[in-house]
């Protein structure tokens, strides 16, 4: 039980960082770009140490950026518990795959959300969204590597300083 | 494929079907939400109560940002300053003495009012704002600024740009407050045609450069290049503000309205500095006391947003 409490203050701070990354602003060209942060570091705990497992704690963190970026309430609930039931599906897979097969899981799996997405912005009649939208998981793929390395890192360092 | 013995496997089947059906359940709890928010409006109190304590979170993450800004203007040189500030001097000279010329028509304006025993034109102040270095989700339509209640702000005051309108003031908090934008699809403005005096209402259509004027007669003058303001029905924003411009004109055969595309003259995409206005109403005329105050009280709820 405690190696679960252990280091859940670096988990908060991380998705802390992964909430004001979502609302950082950024040239309007790129915006849609914008990779889904939240929803990576969410699959980075997941996958590493096990915690962010239930889909009760995906929904309260898509509620939370629905009230953070004024969506639609329940929008990204949605979009994040579909993911983590997917990735709990297929997570001992993802788990020991080489980190670039990983990167093509996320992408799967974003992309996955953002068909989610699309979805429910065209039956709210918002139009068609602009292509650069469909780079966000693209993006999300080139940067997932890197994060895993900083996450990583930064779990290692907490760990050593606890022990 | 790689389940290693019966038991487990049978183990994970329920519990396969465990998570199943909290999937289900938090989905349909996701979408009731969706619905209520988007049908009903039900949850609004519950978003701008919500909105009232995510504020000292947007403060927190702007800072950064807020640093950066002020970092880069502390470190601009002399000269360029001097220049900007050169710049600035003449551009408010020249709006002074536009301003004369207003101010000369706008005594004139009052007068003919006069004599024409017509009610006065609503009194209005401004209050600058800026946007906060917080990007909201561009489907929400929605900009933050940095103003709020302790500014004097309230739900449904007007926000304009140099360009034209830009929306209403929809969620407030201490000393930030969320814009809704024309273009929102839930957005309906009051306009007029500049040209012939034609009044109707431009709907959002949830791009971030379009409007759409759905209610036109058949027989519509109404051309590319035509101009609208707002008509200021409704109380809400003051009248012959400009607001968009028209695009195309579209008569479908066997529809009964016309349709146009309209496209907004202030840059909804990329605006930072914004005006908002505080209409005052009209103060009670000697011997029409009743009827001032009922028109007041007309123009508090306005349209609906």
């Amino acid at each position: 039980m405690s190696s679960r409490n252990q280091g859940s203050s670096l988990l908060l701070l991380t998705l802390c960082l992964g909430l004001a990354l979502t609302v950082m602003p950024l040239p309007q060209v790129v915006e849609p770009a914008r990779p889904y942060w939240v929803a990576m570091i969410l699959i980075y705990w997941n996958l590493e140490s096990g915690r962010l497992r239930y889909l009760g704690q995906a929904f309260v963190l898509g509620l939370a950026l629905d009230l953070l970026t004024g969506t639609l309430l329940g929008q990204h609930a949605l979009g994040l518990v579909i993911l983590v039931f997917l990735l709990e599906r297929f997570r001992n897979r993802i788990r020991f795959f080489p980190p670039w097969q990983q990167a093509m899981a996320v992408f799967v799996l974003l992309l996955n959300e953002r068909i989610i997405q699309l979805w429910i912005i065209l039956l709210t009649d918002h139009g068609w969204p602009v292509w650069t939208w469909w780079l966000a998981p693209l993006v999300a793929m080139l940067f997932w590597p890197w994060l895993f390395l900083i996450l990583d890192s930064l779990r290692r360092r907490q760990r050593q300083l606890r022990s | 494929m790689n389940i290693p013995g019966s038991t487990y496997s049978s183990a994970s089947t329920a519990e396969l079907a465990g998570r199943t059906a909290r999937l289900m359940l938090y989905a349909l709890l996701a979408v009731i939400l969706m619905t209520l928010d988007f049908r009903g409006r039900h949850v609004e109190r519950l978003r701008a109560l919500t909105f009232g304590l995510a504020e000292p979170v947007f403060l927190v993450i702007e800072s950064p940002f807020r640093l950066v800004v002020s970092l880069r203007a502390s470190l601009r040189d002399h000269q360029g300053l001097l220049d900007e500030r050169n710049q600035l001097e003449r551009a408010l000279r020249e709006s002074e003495a536009r301003l004369l010329l207003v101010d000369e028509l706008a005594e004139e304006n009052a007068e003919l009012r006069e004599l024409l025993d017509a009610t006065d034109q609503l009194e209005s102040r401004f209050l600058t704002a800026e946007l906060r270095n917080i990007d909201l989700n561009p489907y929400s339509h929605r900009v933050f600024i940095n103003r709020g209640t302790r500014h004097g702000l309230r739900q449904g005051l007007a926000v304009i740009e140099s360009a034209g309108v830009v929306g209403q003031v929809d969620q407030v908090a201490g000393r930030s407050a969320t814009v809704i934008l024309i273009s929102d699809p839930d957005h309906a403005l009051p306009v007029r045609l500049q040209r012939t005096g034609l009044r109707t209402i431009a709907y959002g259509s949830g791009q971030i450069d379009e409007l759409r004027l759905t209610d036109l007669p058949m027989n519509v003058d109404l051309e590319p290049g035509d101009v609208l303001v707002t008509s200021g029905l409704g109380g809400r924003f003051p009248a012959g503000l400009p607001v968009a411009e028209v695009v195309e004109v579209q008569r479908p055969t066997g529809e009964a309205f016309a349709v146009a595309r309209v496209r907004p003259l202030a840059r909804l995409g990329s605006i930072r500095h914004l005006l908002v206005i505080e209409l005052e109403a009209p103060g009670p005329l000697p011997g029409l006391a009743p009827m001032a105050e009922d028109e007041a009280a007309d123009n508090l709820p306005g349209e609906d947003a």
